[in-house]
């Protein structure tokens, strides 16, 4: 190990290459251990390209996996010590629960009686001991969810891996599980790497966030970083529901502006008229006509709209880009 | 939709099979109790269970039960094993497996009687192939279809030749149901690719290995086409098939109430074994794998 290595998990530079296609492009990445890091992005992007490559279960075309300090990039997947949460949960169909924890220690040559105080022990964590005996068929969508996460937290891995962990869970039910995934993943030495494509999920997950796009990191920050300093377009228009309104308003220029920081009044600086109104109990989303297209504005629920609104915001707000290259301009 | 409906809507299916099934079936049971044959202008005249008798006694039913089933036995064990073997080759991402697969299954397209013609050629003494290559290095002719080791062995052979493709593709669908994923779990624990085989793929290709099984073990069984081109249950004898005795019984020598009684005796071994064999799997695991997680 060399003096100056980083602890915690470390990518630097890597790659991955399938025929011309580039499906990631040099990502340097830290994450440090404890740290639960979300990549986000939309389907393509190069997150789950980049958990293959941290699993072993691809071959990198460039670049290294430094786990404290040590050059992972050689090994095989079964060297790593890393676990991985599949999106399908990759429970095997022919075995119990028990047996599905089991066959991991099986294959590594534990002792009979080590593999079961192990799984013992996982199962009372999770709270799966009534289900021990049962197949993954006879088990709900959350329950597999726990099995999966058991198996992969049993043998104490150095890293985790949670791919889309949640995408087969309806959402009450995923909204109901953060906070117990967090519990379990959080607090502990591990370096987490958390893969969606929700928003939400990583804002609720992760302590702090990769955006990736086309197989390039945009930005990586807290989930407050990203949203109000956002290095460029992409990242503006992605994090933030409602979208952010992006008006053409300057040639040359483009300028962002969050639905929740437009202001409906009798005065402002543009006319507006209101087409839609979405009520959502806690506000309500306004969609207006404008000479700079169709905005979004968000206001309190039952914020009245003036008969003849006028649109204005704050200087501070004001978010200008580049409207070709997308990259961000200094106000 | 009620029960009765349901059952109405089964009945033409139900009538058909009993029509191309059961009758002949019930046919041949009656048919077995009476004699039937030049002896008696062939009008079935009955016998009490006369023919029953005489299968007891029949050594050469018996000779060819045994012959039957050692046959059906290596050589479903060989296709099995072997197509298994195929079927992961074939799975793995190989250059040009499009047409490797097609080429694979080339044998079992060909009708069995093409391919057994095709087998006797090879085999002719003197003038095949085999036996004009064993002359060119220096060897001398040999009659590979007139010595009964020989030619069980090249019998064997030409089925396993045949049906293993049918077998890999089989088992080979089955592999391509199993999620990719599973494996890379598994590789992640840092099992072996031995591992992988014996604790994941085979226990989940059961299904398909059962089927495969029971599939080739009740062609073999009933085994025909093979036998009467390539050896017609020769020499001595020594390859007939019961399903070649039974025809012989009927179309040769032109009993027609022996020949049901060796067709039923047949159908009736076969049903034991496979009935036997189906319980033996399903306990062994096959609904242990059924209902998969979505």
């Amino acid at each position: 190990m060399s003096p100056n290595a980083g602890a915690g998990l470390e990518l630097r530079q890597l790659c991955r290459q399938v025929g011309d296609r580039r499906l990631l492009d040099r990502l340097d990445l830290h994450v440090a251990p404890g740290e639960c890091v979300a990549l986000l992005g939309p389907s393509g992007c190069g997150k789950s390209t980049t958990l293959r490559l941290v699993a072993g279960l691809d071959p990198a075309s460039g670049g290294q996996v430094l786990l404290d300090g040590e050059d992972l990039s050689e090994r095989g997947p079964g060297e790593r010590q890393v676990a991985m949460v599949f999106q399908s949960y990759a429970l095997y169909p022919h075995l119990s629960v028990a047996g599905n924890l089991e066959l991991g220690l099986k294959v590594r040559g534990m002792a009979p009686r080590e593999r079961q105080r192990r799984i013992d022990a996982t199962l009372e964590l999770l709270q799966l001991g009534e289900l021990r005996q049962r197949r993954p068929a006879q088990l709900s969508g959350g329950q597999r969810q726990r099995v999966a996460l058991a198996r992969a937290l049993l043998r104490d891995p150095r890293i985790v891996l949670l791919d889309e962990p949640m995408s087969n869970l309806d959402a009450q039910l995923r909204e109901e599980l953060r906070p117990e995934l967090r519990r379990l993943l959080c607090g502990r030495e591990q370096p987490v790497i958390y893969v969606t494509h929700d928003q939400q999920e990583a804002v609720g997950m992760a302590d702090r966030i990769a955006l990736l796009e086309a197989g390039r990191l945009q930005q990586v920050g807290s989930p407050r970083e990203l949203y109000t300093n956002p290095a460029n377009r992409f990242v503006a228009s992605f994090l933030g529901r409602p979208a952010i309104n992006l008006l053409a308003i300057e040639p040359g220029r483009q300028l962002g502006l969050r639905p929740e920081h437009l202001e409906l009044g009798d005065n402002g600086a543009v006319a507006a008229r209101l087409l839609r109104r979405e009520w959502w109990g806690h506000q309500q989303l306004l969609w207006l006509d404008s000479p700079w297209g169709t905005l979004r504005v968000l206001t309190a629920p039952e914020a009245p709209t003036p008969p003849e609104p006028r649109l204005s915001w704050q200087r501070q707000h004001e978010l200008w880009f580049d409207p070709q290259s997308g990259a961000r301009l200094a106000p | 939709m009620n029960k009765r409906g349901t059952t109405l809507l089964m009945l033409p299916a139900l009538l058909l099979l009993a029509a191309v099934f059961l009758y002949p079936l019930l046919r041949y049971a009656w048919l077995s109790l009476h004699a039937s044959s030049v002896l008696t202008g062939l009008v079935p005249v009955p016998n009490g269970g006369a023919n029953w008798g005489r299968l007891l006694d029949d050594a050469r039913f018996w000779t060819d039960a045994v012959q039957t089933l050692r046959f059906a036995l290596v050589s479903v064990a060989l296709e099995l094993v072997g197509g298994l073997a195929l079927a992961l080759l074939l799975h793995r991402p190989l250059r040009g497996r499009g047409p490797l697969r097609a080429l694979t299954l080339l044998p079992w397209a060909l009708p069995t009687t093409v391919m057994a013609l095709g087998w006797r050629w090879i085999l002719n003494d003197p003038h095949g192939p085999l036996n004009a290559a064993i002359r060119s290095l220096g060897g001398s002719s040999y009659g590979f279809l007139s010595t009964p080791a020989t030619t069980w062995f090249f019998v064997v052979l030409a089925d396993v030749w045949k049906t293993m493709p049918f077998v890999a593709l089989l088992l080979l669908a089955g592999l391509q149901t199993i999620p990719l994923d599973l494996e890379e779990a598994l590789r992640l624990e840092g099992a072996s690719r031995l591992q992988i085989l014996r604790r994941l793929t085979l226990p989940l290709l059961v299904p398909y290995l059962s089927l495969a099984l029971l599939f080739r073990l009740a062609q073999a069984l009933g085994v025909f086409d093979l036998i009467q081109v390539l050896t017609g249950g020769g020499p001595a004898g020594s390859t007939e098939s019961l399903a070649l005795y039974a025809y012989l019984n009927a179309m040769r020598f032109l009993d027609f109430g022996y020949a049901s009684t060796v067709m039923l005796a047949t159908f009736l071994l076969l049903l034991v074994l496979l009935g036997g064999g189906w319980l033996l799997l399903r306990r062994a695991g096959l609904e242990r794998t059924s209902g998969r997680p979505a």
